[in-house]
């Protein structure tokens, strides 16, 4: 029987129970530094003065970085930016968003490096500020940045010409069809916003970087996600050659796309390279609430449909808050903007989506990237639409969902799709029936409001379609050792995941050596080869597939090696549990370790490179989306209380194709977790910001994340499989963005209150209850 | 201001000058080098930080080291008897009850309390006692099971 396919448990599981996992928190270097960092307390502001002298003369401070470090006449430059060059080490002329790195400091230890930044005179000239999406965009409002940055010649692909465009980061189109026809041909128009908040990553480990500047090379330990990408981005602000520039990642305590771009890296190396000793930062909790967020997204849909319930036409313009600095917004709001048809046939589509500056905190890459704003949209619009023409919401999407040799809104042929059985699944796992719809509860029982009953229970299903990251490469170094035991050398990151676990056992299926020995590295960018990112629900597929592609050339060069000691043609050999052996003489065969000895070799390399192909247009987003696209249904039931407004999800049930299961149990986890995380941003996940822009509740007694009391009562997954030994999917995030919605959708069809701005909170509940029963009353 | 205290960690005894305003949690790092308490929010609400005091769970961000003398302190490290792990640490190995296993050891060391003091939990009562522990990766439903099956399997052997 295949490993593949198993439920093996984490290989490292007996680190994880008793406390032993090295998480980069952990790490230690002889002469280490505490550094911490100075940050502003604006929103925007000139600074005028910057004065570390002070703070430099405390005993046991070694160095203070500020804007002096890198004047305009020194080499380093200390700008950075992977699509707009925007962000710099420490604040030079502005500070953009309260939290913003002004100044930092190393010193012997924290206590003292707090007392240093206590002593750093900064003053600051305060300017008028703007913090919400639409109001950026406004005439007149404060530009965050002017001029506009330097733009990475090797995004200009995708964020278009905007030179005179205010606060607009980026523009993604897609056009498809002619949507002005398909409002016409259309029986109703309907037009609805939502909006979606802030919202903290909370990774429970913070991110950690340790860096160590020393003969010309620098090295950094540190929790990323990216380890590759950071080197190349340090190596260009430290004008190094890829070479000199060392990245070690080990397994972290979480990252939900908050470890992704470069984070604490600059500051903390800059600061190793002044103080020419290691210096370690460690982000305190609410530096992490002003580090990274997901992007605040106001979404504008106008869909067309007939009365029969057949979608015509979409038109969306999106505007996604990227904050004060850019990250990667525009690859944020292309991402969700190309899949805002949702899983459905849509003949014309019509997308205008943003990245939008504006003085809060930058926000990135967080588990969806995107789409969790989209979806929440289109679902709950789904479900009002469904109303308004008197369908079955369930009904309504079948009719609509999107079906092999379909061709989807960019324009690329749909293969390999399942939302007939996905959601046929989701609807029976709740035994929906279309009595759930509020609507038919509400003719059949009477109006709700006139009930006595306190307590109310609703039921949804919803779906979601998702890109991974196309185009994209991963590669794989398989090292065969003397004694047949196998290093897999990979820059893959182990984010809690399991992608030790699933990796080894795709290289132990595909290089036929037993699971106990193949062992998988961590990321060391000296040492392990070039991974694009852990991050897109890619590792396992693409990954998976550069191991399976190296073992391929391992088990080739053994073959031929083997054909010539068993004097036969390697094509007359087959590979069996680490042994070459003849086909159908099982007794002639050579183990690997033989086959090395005889061959007298201390070890034999295999490799591969998985590669997509694919990329969207800029001006029309047509082309390639997604190498294959993810996709899932959720279906729950809610029961919300009339008098407090609280929610309880009895029961939440998600479903989601995965292509080819490596491991069942690690699947199920991490979809289970894509639940409660999309459970917390459903009902009280919200970064709160007074009115000068900084946030209030940065910490977990004011922010609060899912505890076990605020999960389902009962949690039960559906993986879905190809038949026969088909391509993998990654699930990662997949499950994840059509909670929000579905959640929604049930407490609406509970209580008939619609929340169209995330969180739904009990005040929200509550403010909508008494709304009604006033609308109810006087309609009687 | 600094101060000389004895702390007995895992059985072993160490005397260590503390600042009066450090923490338990910080001391444990940073003078015993046990990294299995991890700083998760620094003020008590995720248990990350979660260790032994007197067998009773405590937030060792909340506590000063200086106040913690006397005690008789526990960290994940010294849960294992010897090379034989603890039921509750071999219970979440069969489950997997844990994605990056950063609060796992928080969820192990308060299961082993909630299990003294209530050795046949419902599952509900495995919810509410384990209500402070956050999982952000959101393992919860093989944590309850992982703790369901530690329960019976420790009733098995309190029997024998």
């Amino acid at each position: 029987m295949s490993i593949v396919g198993q439920s093996i448990g984490m290989l490292d599981g007996h680190d994880r129970v008793t406390g032993r996992i090295p998480y980069v928190l952990n790490f230690e270097v002889p002469g280490m530094l505490v550094g911490r960092i100075l940050r502003s307390p604006f929103a925007h502001a000139r600074i005028t003065a910057v004065d570390g002298s002070r703070a430099e003369q405390l005993p046991g401070v070694s160095t203070v970085l500020t804007r002096a470090d890198f004047a305009p006449q020194t080499p380093i430059k200390g700008v950075y930016g992977r699509v707009f060059r925007d962000q710099r080490v420490v604040a030079a002329e502005k500070v953009r968003f309260v939290g913003e790195p002004v100044a930092a400091v190393a010193a012997v230890g924290e206590e003292r490096a707090d007392e240093a930044l206590s002593l750093i005179k900064v003053e600051y000239e305060e300017l008028p500020a703007v913090f919400d999406e639409e109001e950026a965009l406004k005439p007149g409002s404060p530009l965050v940045h002017d001029p506009r940055p330097q733009l990475d010649p090797a995004f200009s692909s995708l964020v278009g010409n905007l030179s005179d465009a205010g606060n607009i980061c980026s523009h993604f189109k897609l056009r498809h069809g002619d949507v002005e026809r398909g409002f016409a041909e259309a029986d109703f128009v309907f037009e609805d916003t939502f909006r979606s908040p802030a919202v903290q990553h909370v990774p429970l480990e913070p991110h950690v970087t340790v860096a160590h500047y020393a003969n010309g090379k620098l090295t950094i330990w540190t929790s990323t996600q990216m380890p590759h990408a950071i080197r190349a981005q340090m190596a260009s602000l430290f004008n190094l050659p890829l070479t000199r520039v060392r990245v070690i990642t080990q397994t972290l305590g979480g990252g939900f796309g908050s470890k992704g771009s470069l984070r604490l890296e600059p500051i903390t190396s800059f600061l190793a390279w002044k103080a020419n000793r290691p210096v370690k930062i460690t982000l305190q909790r609410e530096e992490e609430f002003v580090t990274v967020c997901k992007h605040p997204a106001t979404i504008h849909l106008k869909t067309g449909v007939m009365k029969d319930g057949i979608l015509v036409a979409r038109q969306v313009r999106a505007l996604f808050n990227t904050g004060a600095y850019t990250d990667i917004g525009p690859i944020v709001a292309r991402n969700a903007g190309s899949a805002m048809s949702g899983p459905y046939r849509t003949p014309h589509v019509r997308i205008d989506s943003y990245a939008v500056w504006a003085h809060v905190v930058p926000a990135g890459a967080l588990r969806g990237f995107g789409v969790p704003q989209a979806v929440w949209a289109y679902e709950s619009q789904m479900d009002m639409i469904a109303e308004r023409l008197g369908l079955d919401p369930v009904e309504f999407r079948r009719k609509n969902i999107v079906r092999d040799g379909d061709h989807y809104a960019t324009g690329e042929k749909l293969e390999g799709v399942h939302y007939e059985e996905l959601l046929r699944r989701a609807a029976a796992s709740v035994n929906w029936a279309p009595e759930e719809a509020y609507w038919r509860k509400k003719s059949f029982a009477g109006s709700m409001s006139a009930s006595q009953k306190k307590v109310h229970r609703g039921k949804a299903v919803t779906l979601v379609i998702k890109a991974t990251i196309t185009p994209s490469t991963s590669t794989a170094v398989l090292k065969l050792n003397a004694d047949g035991s196998l290093n897999v050398l990979t820059s893959s990151v182990e984010i809690g995941q399991g992608a030790k676990t699933v990796l080894a056992q795709i290289a132990s299926d595909a290089a036929q050596i037993p699971l106990e020995k193949v062992l998988v590295s961590e990321p060391d960018t000296d040492l392990t080869p070039y991974d694009q990112q852990t991050s897109s629900s890619r590792t396992t597929f693409s990954m998976g597939s550069a191991i399976v592609l190296a073992a391929k050339d391992l088990t080739r060069k053994l073959m031929d090696l083997a054909g010539e000691f068993l004097e036969v043609s390697a094509d007359d050999l087959t590979l069996r549990e680490g042994k070459v052996e003849v086909r159908g003489v099982p007794e002639r065969s050579l183990g690997y370790a033989d086959i090395l000895r005889r061959a007298c070799r201390g070890d034999l390399i295999g490799e591969g490179a998985f590669t997509t192909q694919g990329g969207l247009d800029l001006e029309t987003g047509q082309g390639i989306g997604s190498v294959h696209w993810h996709q899932a249904a959720a279906a729950c039931e809610v029961e919300v209380d009339t008098e407090t407004g609280k929610v309880t999800v009895l029961r939440f049930h998600p479903s989601v194709f995965a292509g080819r299961v490596v491991n069942p149990r690690l699947c199920e986890l991490q979809t289970e977790g894509s639940t409660f995380f999309g459970l917390g941003q459903a009902l009280f996940e919200e970064m709160m910001y007074d009115d000068n822009g900084q946030v209030v509740n940065r910490n977990l007694g004011d922010y609060m994340i899912p505890s076990f009391e605020d999960g389902p009562l009962e949690l039960r997954v559906t993986l879905l499989e190809h038949e026969g030994a088909g391509e993998i999917h990654g699930i990662g995030e997949t499950s994840l963005p059509p909670v929000m919605p579905a959640i929604a959708n049930a407490i609406y069809n509970a209580v008939g209150v619609r929340i169209k701005d995330l969180p739904i909170t009990p005040e929200k509940i509550l403010r909508g209850l008494k709304e009604k029963n006033i609308a109810e009353v006087q309609h009687f | 201001m600094r101060q000389i205290v004895k702390l007995k960690v895992n059985g072993l005894e160490k005397e260590v000058a503390v600042e009066v305003y450090q923490t338990l949690l910080e001391v444990i790092r940073e003078e015993f080098k046990l990294f299995g308490a991890r700083e998760g929010c620094g003020i008590g609400m995720c248990g990350a930080c979660t260790v032994l005091a007197d067998g009773k769970p405590i937030s060792s961000c909340l506590m000063l080291a200086s106040l913690a003398e006397g005690k008789d302190l526990v960290t994940i490290e010294g849960l294992a008897d010897g090379g034989t792990l603890h039921p509750i640490q071999q219970a979440f190995i069969d489950e997997n009850a844990f994605q990056c296993s950063y609060c796992t050891p928080g969820f192990i060391l308060t299961t082993k309390t909630l299990l003294e003091e209530n050795p046949a939990p419902s599952a509900e009562e495995v919810r509410a006692y384990l209500a402070g522990n956050l999982c952000r990766c959101g393992s919860y439903v093989k944590i309850q099971q992982a703790v369901l099956n530690a329960a019976a399997r420790l009733r098995g052997a309190a029997v024998r």
